[in-house]
């Protein structure tokens, strides 16, 4: 077991907060990822968990004992550094086995055979006598991870370990952590700033923004059902587009009236000014002349591969909408467009918090 | 004959080096290489300090060092006050700059309060010492009264001078030291610090097995400027103690002074300077044989 809980932890900087009461309960063999933009607090809540920072209010537990202060040594946790943090001066075992050499009571064999059983999970067997200076980034990385894995802690922290490498590796072992954790079922918080490496790396994503947790929850969940407007277009990309629109009463359900449509939702809503969120996959793009809710016109269309992405006016707003290459509208001409209705959110435009949906 | 443009253009580049280099390679010329040209000539005469006159001796001043007995007294007291003094002031200044190495509130005043006995000139560093030594109304034999212990006269008694002279230079040396150490410790990546500190390593064994191989090449630098310092140690000598008591603190340079200007014997004096030379040498060339190899330049 290796439960870790944030009890209202917070961090304050000379009197200036920077974490705001985190609470946050991360499970036995669990991936949870901490992201957010950067200056959101997530390193600096990682680093707290690490004993690196101290915790200026609030309680921290590692397997039920309480760590909030205690030195990092004696939380039983391991850090995989963004820089990798590898002793230059030493060839890649040495830098596994130095801090067991140093501070565990485990004999050279012992700590001999962890680290060769390491190498071969990580496939770097043959580097164990190089120096770091003369690995790539990849493999730095996977030392690195090495000397997390031989000590067998509790829990492994990552600070944005993939962010120094190049998009091909970082695809790569972006695959390779995540067979880490599920062949030896690890306990890890991982901290980043990507929202596609939180949701294909993650069990549980716990998004951050200006020190305060703003939704914890599955990678989907976060996706479908966002609890406010900066995780809705946080998560994505490109982001949900927002369309500032009125609500009133109508019968059981509301009225929402936009400048270039009207449309119905079946939930009636207390507040009066709303915000649509809509996908870009939740546009459909049809002729000027078909049925449709609005009409707008392309601003631009952007091609990435399979798909465009078209760039609409619709009024004073602009929405993006994903539509396949051969159908991709070019740009000035005017489009009709049906929006996934039971699939959009709504959120109080006045406090940006989701409405709830039937 | 046709002069190829990159010819050219490489032939200017190094004429303009040269140039360059003119200056300084004429200042080390007049004041450097022609002393010791002149020194290894001066050596093989008999030449007396004010007078024209020069007699070939052939090796008779290297012969007279084997039975100079002050010679080897004074040879003995600079290896012994380098011995003791560089390691000492290495490790205060190491010790010093781990300990300035934060980012906590003061740390500016406090790298200046080690860093200032360097700016203190070394004479009259060497007067305060004096009056700080001295018998009757020195502030530190007062401190040993105060404590009960009996007065020492540090700089009168051939047992204490060259300690007490050490100690003045550990103090001196350490703050000039530290402020490079200080700078190498600042280039340590943080994160390997906390690596290791996740992992439980003391730090004792950060120190050792972190920040010194680190360093090392800075370490390097500063042994080598501290012998060269060391082995050219006189003032201290001059002000404090003039060699005595019973040349207890009388140093190579210093015999080099006594013999040349004192004695106005410049052959062997010369002859004294050739052999402070080929031993600096020396032993700067077996220390680079040594640990050179084992220095960890960070980034290759």
């Amino acid at each position: 077991m290796a439960e870790v809980v944030l009890q209202g932890v917070s961090k304050s900087y000379a009197g200036r907060p920077t974490v705001h009461a985190v609470d946050l309960a991360i499970a036995d063999k669990e991936f949870m990822v901490l992201v957010g933009p950067s200056g959101c607090g997530k390193s600096t809540t990682l680093r707290m968990i690490a004993g690196l920072e101290d915790i200026t209010s609030g309680r921290l537990l590692i397997d039920g004992r309480e760590v909030t202060h205690a030195e990092p040594q004696k939380r039983d946790i391991a850090m995989v550094f963004q820089s990798y943090a590898l002793y230059p001066h030493m060839t890649a075992y040495r830098n596994m086995a130095f801090g067991l050499l140093k501070t565990s009571r485990l004999s050279k064999e012992e700590i001999d055979q962890r680290i060769r059983e390491a190498a071969e999970i990580l496939h770097i067997t043959h580097l164990l006598d190089r120096k770091p200076n003369a690995l790539s980034g990849g493999e730095r990385q996977r030392v690195a991870i090495g000397r997390a894995l031989v000590r067998q802690p509790k829990v492994f922290l990552f600070d944005e370990p993939l962010s120094n490498l190049d998009a091909k590796l970082r695809t790569h072992m972006r695959g390779e952590l995540k067979r880490l954790h599920k062949e030896l079922g690890l306990t890890v918080i991982y901290v980043t700033h990507d929202q596609i490496e939180a949701m294909t790396l993650g069990t549980r994503v716990a998004i951050l923004s200006q020190g305060r947790l703003q939704q914890v929850g599955a990678p989907m969940d976060l996706y479908m059902r966002p609890a406010n407007t900066f995780v809705a277009t946080f998560i994505g990309s490109p982001e949900m587009s927002l369309l500032r629109c009125a609500l009133k009463p109508n019968g059981e359900g509301s009225l929402v009236h936009h400048a270039a449509f009207d449309t119905r939702v079946p939930e009636r809503l207390e507040a009066s000014e709303i915000l649509l969120g809509v996908r870009p996959e939740e546009v459909i793009v049809g002729a000027a002349d078909a049925p449709a809710m609005a009409r707008g016109v392309v601003e631009r269309t952007e091609l990435i591969g399979s798909e465009a992405l078209a760039e609409i006016r619709l009024g004073e707003d602009r929405i993006v909408a994903r539509t396949p290459v051969m159908s991709a509208p070019p740009a000035g001409a005017e489009v009709g467009l049906n929006f996934d209705m039971a699939r959009v959110r709504l959120f109080d435009a006045a406090t940006g918090s989701a409405m709830p949906r039937l | 004959m046709v002069i190829s443009p990159a010819f050219r253009a490489r032939f200017s580049e190094a004429a303009l080096a040269y140039c360059l280099l003119l200056p300084s390679l004429v200042f080390l010329a007049a004041f450097t290489y022609w002393p010791i040209v002149r020194s290894i000539y001066f050596s093989f005469h008999d030449v007396m300090l004010g007078s024209d006159k020069i007699f070939f001796l052939g090796l008779e001043n290297y012969e007279r060092l084997w039975t100079d007995k002050l010679f080897w007294k004074s040879l003995g007291n600079t290896v012994f006050y380098t011995l003791i003094t560089i390691p000492c002031a290495i490790a205060c200044a190491l010790l010093l700059a781990v300990a300035l190495d934060s980012k906590l509130r003061g740390m500016t005043f406090y790298r200046s309060a080690f860093f200032y006995p360097v700016m203190i000139p070394s004479v009259a560093a060497g007067m305060v010492w004096v009056f700080l030594y001295a018998p009757g109304y020195g502030p530190i034999n007062s401190a040993l009264a105060a404590l009960g212990l009996p007065k020492v006269e540090w700089l009168y008694d051939a047992r204490w001078a060259l300690p007490a002279i050490m100690f003045m230079s550990i103090w001196k040396y350490s703050g000039y030291f530290m402020l490079i150490l200080l700078a190498a410790l600042q280039l340590v990546p943080r994160d390997l610090y906390e690596a290791a500190k996740l992992d439980g390593v003391s730090a004792w064994h950060r120190l050792i097995h972190i920040t010194i191989p680190l360093i090392s090449p800075t370490l390097y630098f500063v042994v080598i400027i501290g012998l060269l310092h060391s082995y050219q140690i006189f003032d201290y000598v001059y002000v404090m103690t003039q060699g005595g008591p019973a040349d207890a603190t009388n140093v190579l340079t210093f015999y080099i002074y006594q013999n040349g200007f004192q004695y106005q014997d410049i052959g062997y004096a010369s002859t004294l300077a050739n052999i402070l030379l080929l031993f600096v040498g020396g032993l700067i060339g077996l220390i680079a044989l040594v640990f050179g190899r084992r220095v960890h330049y960070l980034g290759h």
